[in-house]
């Protein structure tokens, strides 16, 4: 369970969140949307321990500031936005860096063999030999998911949630790798751990998260489930657009719909 | 690529695709066969025509009686004029060349260099400054420090800058590669321009020395300068491989590193002390000796790859290597006279340098 209260969150004295209330289930994705620059990834960064904060954050019911980083390394893994390499790594040595965490989750013996594991979940099975630095952004933003997944490789460890923190983890990605990574941020959390992610797609939002916070300019404008909060009203208040949001006729799952900017 | 026979087998599933580790390992046991191969050679080079084999002979009869593969003469050449220089050649080339490799994996960077950042001159200040200052100024600690205040005081000036240099380069965990370059050029301007006027005091005698000193050189190896700057230097290089796995981390970002339990401030502060100690003791005794730390890397990360808990002991070994070499041809190219090692290693890893950045080219962008 991750609980934020009244979070604020400012740099270089500007203040980018405010009063930021925040609260997750395991089993659950919770997906964070918003305009650019509402403050949803230093928000996420907040939550990873990176940004001091006002508030109180707690995760499993502990202090977030009193968590000492190799603690913190077990507990969740976090996608960053892009990373970028200045030094010739092989895809192979860069996901078994995931494995520095600490405590993969996998059975004894078996850690040896997760970045193999890792790499075919996201659709990367050859690439364990190239070099980092020559694949597509893409490419490297699913190698760089394959490294979190080998440190959080159990979902649950002694009994205990733990959490996938992703900041956009599909921003460059097609559709079909789009689908693949939010089906392994749904399995993940259907297995009993937490996924906390950054997207922008308010289609894979109504699609894979079980709950949504919308910001808009450092602080919630709306908190609830897919069908709760995706409505015309509030999309065309906070996105400062014109869209329709439907319902697809096979369930009860909204569809957003882009009408034009004015 | 693929390891086809043990996967065909069917026996193990694991390929070692992109697993270069065996290929470190590999690397490490052939440079250290080189290094003793070297030393050998070092030992058993020069005027005396002691050669390899009686030298050989002599370690593997040790204190046996009758011991007579080596001559009294030689032995004084070998282990009192040849040996200290040998070792400090060793110690020196491998603090260079891991000193490069920990700072470049501190700035996520593979062109920073103590030397080429300025970490170098701010050693030569404080050590320029003892020597300058030592009969007047500082006549009061030199003599409650001894023969360590020159080591000390060329740690303490690479220490200021590097920790002046990652203050300026680094903001939110990255390095500018070209704010790094540009505060190293105006922090060896100013530690040079110190220096200067440092040099500008002393007196004839003293000049000559600093001249010589500064060009690089291990001419004048001792015993007693061993045992001042050598349990520095091996105390420095103990300390890094315990950085190698937060290095590799570090490559990721600063803040990945830390999501992986990694602690960066106490990371970063280790390897920077650990340089500047490294630093500024092979300065204290060598000058300035350039490229090392920036040639050795870059060559073993092609060939073993940038993995740091290979990286760092392979780069210690090949660094000794060279140097060794380096100061084999500094020795013999203008005998009897000798050249400044430094000249040495600039000559051959300035035009290295240029190479490196040509092949990057469009890859590394300031």
């Amino acid at each position: 369970m991750i609980e934020a209260r009244d979070v604020s969150v400012a740099i270089g004295g500007k203040g980018i969140v405010a009063n930021v209330d925040f609260d997750m289930q395991p089993g659950e994705i919770a997906v964070i949307v918003g305009p650019n620059g509402s403050g949803k990834t230093t928000f996420l960064r907040a939550l990873s321990g990176d940004l001091p904060y006002s508030g109180a954050v707690t995760i499993n019911g502990r202090d977030l500031l009193v968590i000492k980083p190799v603690e913190a390394a077990m507990l969740r893994a976090v996608l960053p936005q892009a990373t970028t390499l200045s030094f010739p790594f092989t895809v192979r040595e860069i996901v078994r860096l995931g494995l520095l965490g600490g405590r993969s989750g996998a059975l004894p013996g078996e850690d040896e063999r997760l970045p193999e594991r890792a790499l075919a979940r996201v659709d990367l099975d050859d690439f364990a030999g190239r070099f980092y630095q020559e694949l597509s952004g893409g490419e490297q933003q699913r190698v760089q998911l394959a490294r979190v997944l080998c440190q959080v490789w159990a979902p649950v460890l002694d009994g205990k949630p733990r959490y996938l923190f992703l900041d956009e983890p599909v921003s460059s990605l097609d559709i079909k790798h789009q689908l693949i990574i939010m089906n392994i941020a749904r399995d993940f959390a259907r297995r009993g751990g937490g996924v906390v992610a950054v997207l922008h797609d308010l289609n894979l939002t109504a699609m894979y998260a079980d709950r949504i916070f919308v910001m808009h300019r450092g602080r919630l404008a709306a908190t609830g489930s897919p069908q709760d909060v995706l409505s015309d009203d509030l999309i065309e208040k906070v996105f400062d657009c014109r869209l329709r949001v439907g319902v697809l006729p096979a369930g009860d799952m909204p569809f957003v719909l882009p009408q034009s900017v004015y | 690529m693929v390891d086809q026979s043990i996967a065909g087998a069917g026996t193990m599933v694991t390929a070692s695709d992109g697993d270069r580790s065996g290929r470190a390992r590999i690397a490490i046991l052939l440079l250290c066969l080189g290094l003793a191969v070297a030393v050998l050679l070092s030992l058993t080079s020069g005027a005396s025509d002691a050669s390899a084999v009686s030298v050989a002979g002599d370690w593997l009869l040790g204190a046996a009686p009758g011991n007579e593969a080596l001559s009294a003469r030689d032995r004084l050449i070998v282990y009192d004029i040849r040996l200290p220089r040998v070792i400090l050649g060793v110690l020196i080339g491998a603090a260079l060349a891991v000193s490069g490799a920990v700072m470049q994996g501190l700035f996520r960077n593979p062109l920073a260099d103590p030397g080429l950042i300025g970490v170098s001159a701010g050693a030569s200040l404080g050590a320029v400054a003892v020597i300058v200052l030592g009969a007047t100024v500082l006549a009061p600690v030199i003599s409650v420090l001894g023969t360590l205040a020159l080591p000390l005081a060329a740690f303490c000036g690479g220490l200021a800058t590097t920790l002046v240099l990652y203050q300026v380069a680094t903001r939110h965990g990255r390095t500018s590669v070209a704010t790094m370059l540009l505060a190293g050029i105006a922090l060896a301007a100013l530690a040079m321009a110190l220096t200067g006027i440092l040099i500008f005091m002393a007196d004839d005698r003293q000049l000559r020395d600093l001249t010589f000193w500064q060009l690089g050189s291990l001419a004048g190896a001792t015993w007693q300068k061993i045992g001042s700057v050598g349990p520095v230097i091996v105390l420095a290089l103990a300390a890094m491989p315990f950085l190698a796995r937060g290095l590799n981390a570090l490559a990721l970002g600063e803040a990945t590193a830390g999501h992986l339990g990694i602690p960066v401030q106490r990371l970063k502060y280790t390897a920077i002390v650990g340089v500047s100690a490294a630093v500024g003791a092979s300065v204290a005794v060598s000058g300035g000796i350039g490229f090392v730390g920036i040639v050795v890397p870059h060559l073993l990360r092609l060939a073993i790859g940038p993995d740091n808990r290979y990286l760092l002991p392979a780069s210690a070994l090949l660094g000794a290597c060279l140097l060794l070499l380096a100061d084999a041809v500094a020795r013999t190219i203008v005998a009897p006279a000798e050249l400044p090692i430094g000249i040495v290693t600039a000559i051959a890893g300035a035009p290295f340098f240029l190479w490196i950045l040509l092949r990057k080219r469009g890859v590394i962008d300031l």
